[in-house]
């Protein structure tokens, strides 16, 4: 196990592991993140993993972690790789089994005075209309040749079904569908699970949440994103479902053998990978894109769902109801990109497990109406705590494949959090906060203790700090369903 | 009679478990997942489930057959599966039926057991290992 003294300080926001420190690293390990965040990453096995995905054949550059980092299951959560597309890998524990976890913001013109009136009641409607908890059935019902479209069209499919506006496509990541997704890649029992969820929140820490934006750091990037002080938002936390999850666990057992097959090693068997031209790394990769156009649809359903229910509650009450799309991320998938790596541009497959793309101004796969501004990225706090909204800036394009962290990160396991509260103290605490909590299950809300998670602020500070991105907005909660 | 324990980790759940042979592992550590679950004390016994499955070696038999149980005990209602029969258990096969009913609810989430650092080791006492599950 990696101790602090073997590690660089190559800035005030940046630490390396050189690779001699283990014979079978590919590459150094690098961690972005202040002082005070670099130290709890000791606390858990974050740093050994980290150490293993050096590791993999085909890595480019450096195995990173973000400051949102934490103990995964193979990957550290808030973990960043990028390998060779001719000869490297794919690695579904890089990716996770959340394909596509993500969230979504909308915002509005209604301010927090106009709403707070009917602010309970449209908690209530939304927790009606958008469904959430374990095993939850989604709002829209679908045959099976329904579902193949949403495999292979994601938010097409849901603007052609009229559950999208154009725009919204336009201010998604990748338009919402990602091309060279297959149907048939993905198992029967994946889409057998999927089929009922569609429109869901699920449970764990996804969420929908109430916000009000109420602090701009950067005036014109806000108006750009469609952010106004004092008004409200909405962001949706969730993935791909029971689908997403059966694609991941198929296809972690039948890359089992892959290592051995193509003549490398791994470190720990969820680590498993195939190379991105073998059978199985194609067909994984047409299934994890499949299963991200799901939750891409998931999430543009929810989004449907959330503004009718605004609708019902608010029209004809506020000015103008109306919710407009900010963007929508993902924070959990591989995908095919171009970046300079040594001054010449390569084609790389880049996996974010539990990290977010960020790309800068001028990037050509941002939509016309970011170009300028570079992406939205979008940084949930924990619950009852705020969360920001930042920009991509250059350095990310430089240091980290375009990338950023995701969220706050958790440091305190769930056995712990449910010893220290009751679901209920929490939703009284939060109460006591004004924030309004709808939740399905108490002991899943005291696992999702605000205390459970480090400090979202000291996060977005690493960040900036590294010049990876750089602060638009922050957020504050009004109201949260949890599953 | 095997046991479990509950591990620590930072964000998922994970549980060490023993047992005296490859059954009551296999059968421990299906009831320390649905622990996390549910409380096993006031899981009815309604609904039996026949899993049979085959593997390449005991680890991937032991993640099969734990993701097997929650894919069932999420597919129509809720349930949970507290009793375990084997009528064929090798480190490479499974036929067993499992004894459980429907449940009002989960307290927490598993979205499948992990292949993470997993081995299946061999002890004076019986057989022990550790799992991480993803939630």
């Amino acid at each position: 196990m990696a101790d602090k003294q073997y590690f660089e300080r190559v800035n005030a926001y940046t630490w390396e592991l050189p690779k001699w420190f283990d014979a079978r690293m590919q590459v150094p390990a690098r961690l972005y993140c202040n002082e005070q965040i670099f130290d709890l990453a000791f606390r858990d096995k974050s740093i050994q993993q980290l150490i293993n995905v050096a590791m993999l054949p085909g890595i480019v550059k450096y195995a990173m972690a973000m400051p949102d980092v934490h103990q995964g299951y193979g990957f550290p959560i808030g973990g960043v790789a990028a390998f060779r597309y001719d000869g490297g890998i794919i690695s579904p524990g890089g990716v996770g089994y959340d394909i596509n976890c993500g969230v979504r913001m909308l915002a509005s013109t209604v301010r927090h005075e106009e709403l707070a009136p009917y602010l309970e009641e449209l908690l209530t409607v939304l927790y009606q209309n958008c469904p959430s908890g374990v095993g939850g059935k989604g709002a829209v019902r679908l045959s099976q040749k329904d579902l193949e479209r949403v495999l292979e069209r994601g938010s097409e499919w849901a603007l052609a079904e009229g559950y999208a506006e154009r725009a919204d496509l336009v201010r998604t990541e990748d338009g919402g569908s990602l091309a060279g997704a297959r149907a048939d890649a993905v198992p029967p029992r994946a889409k057998e699970r999927g089929r009922p969820q569609l429109g869901s929140l699920g449970a764990g820490n996804h969420f929908l949440e109430i916000d009000v934006v109420d602090e701009i750091y950067a005036p014109d990037v806000a108006q750009t994103f469609g952010l106004v002080q004092g008004c409200v938002v909405v962001q949706i936390h969730c993935g791909s479902r029971g689908l997403g999850h059966e694609v991941c666990s198929q296809y972690l057992r039948r890359l089992q053998g892959a290592p051995a097959r193509y003549g490398f090693t791994i470190p720990d068997r969820e680590l498993v990978a195939a190379p991105l031209d073998s059978p199985e790394g194609r067909d994984y990769l047409a299934a994890m894109f499949a299963a991200a156009n799901y939750a891409f649809a998931n999430r543009q359903v929810l989004a449907h769902c959330a503004r009718r229910s605004f609708e019902k509650v608010l029209a004809g009450k506020v000015r103008d109801w109306r919710l407009r799309q900010v963007y929508d991320v993902t924070h959990n998938i591989a995908k095919i990109e171009r970046h300079r790596v040594a001054g010449r541009e390569q084609r790389l497959v880049v996996h974010r497990k539990g990290a977010t793309r960020a790309f800068a101004p001028g990037h050509p796969d941002l939509p016309e109406v970011y170009r300028q501004t570079g992406q939205p990225v979008l940084v949930p706090g924990s619950m009852g705590t705020a969360s920001y909204v930042l920009a991509g800036a250059e350095r990310a394009m430089e240091e980290t494949f375009g990338s950023t962290c995701h969220g706050a990160g958790r440091m305190m396991s769930r056995r712990q959090a449910k010893r220290s509260a009751h679901g209920e103290d929490v939703r009284a605490a939060l109460r006591r906060q004004g924030v309004m909590v709808r939740s399905g299950s108490m002991r899943g809300l005291a696992e999702e203790m605000p205390q459970a998670y480090k400090d979202v602020s000291l996060v977005v500070e690493s960040v900036v700090g590294a010049g990876l991105a750089r602060r638009v907005a922050r957020v504050r909660p009004l109201a949260v369903i949890k599953g | 009679m095997g046991h479990w324990q509950e591990l620590e980790h930072t964000a998922d759940l994970a549980l060490h478990v023993w047992g005296g042979d490859l059954p009551d592992l296999f059968a421990t550590a299906a009831r320390g997942m649905f622990s996390l679950l549910v409380d096993l004390t006031a899981v009815p016994a309604t609904q039996t489930l026949p899993v049979k499955l085959a593997a390449p070696d005991v680890e991937t038999l032991l993640v099969d057959w734990l993701n097997e149980l929650l894919y069932w005990g999420e597919r129509e209602r809720l349930a949970a599966y507290a009793e375990f029969e084997f009528a064929v258990l090798t480190p490479t096969t499974l036929q067993a039926t499992a004894r459980g009913g429907a449940v009002s609810e989960y307290c927490s989430y598993i979205k499948a057991a992990t292949f993470h650092n997993l081995e299946v080791r061999v002890t004076t006492e019986g057989y022990e290992t550790e799992i991480v599950f993803d939630t």
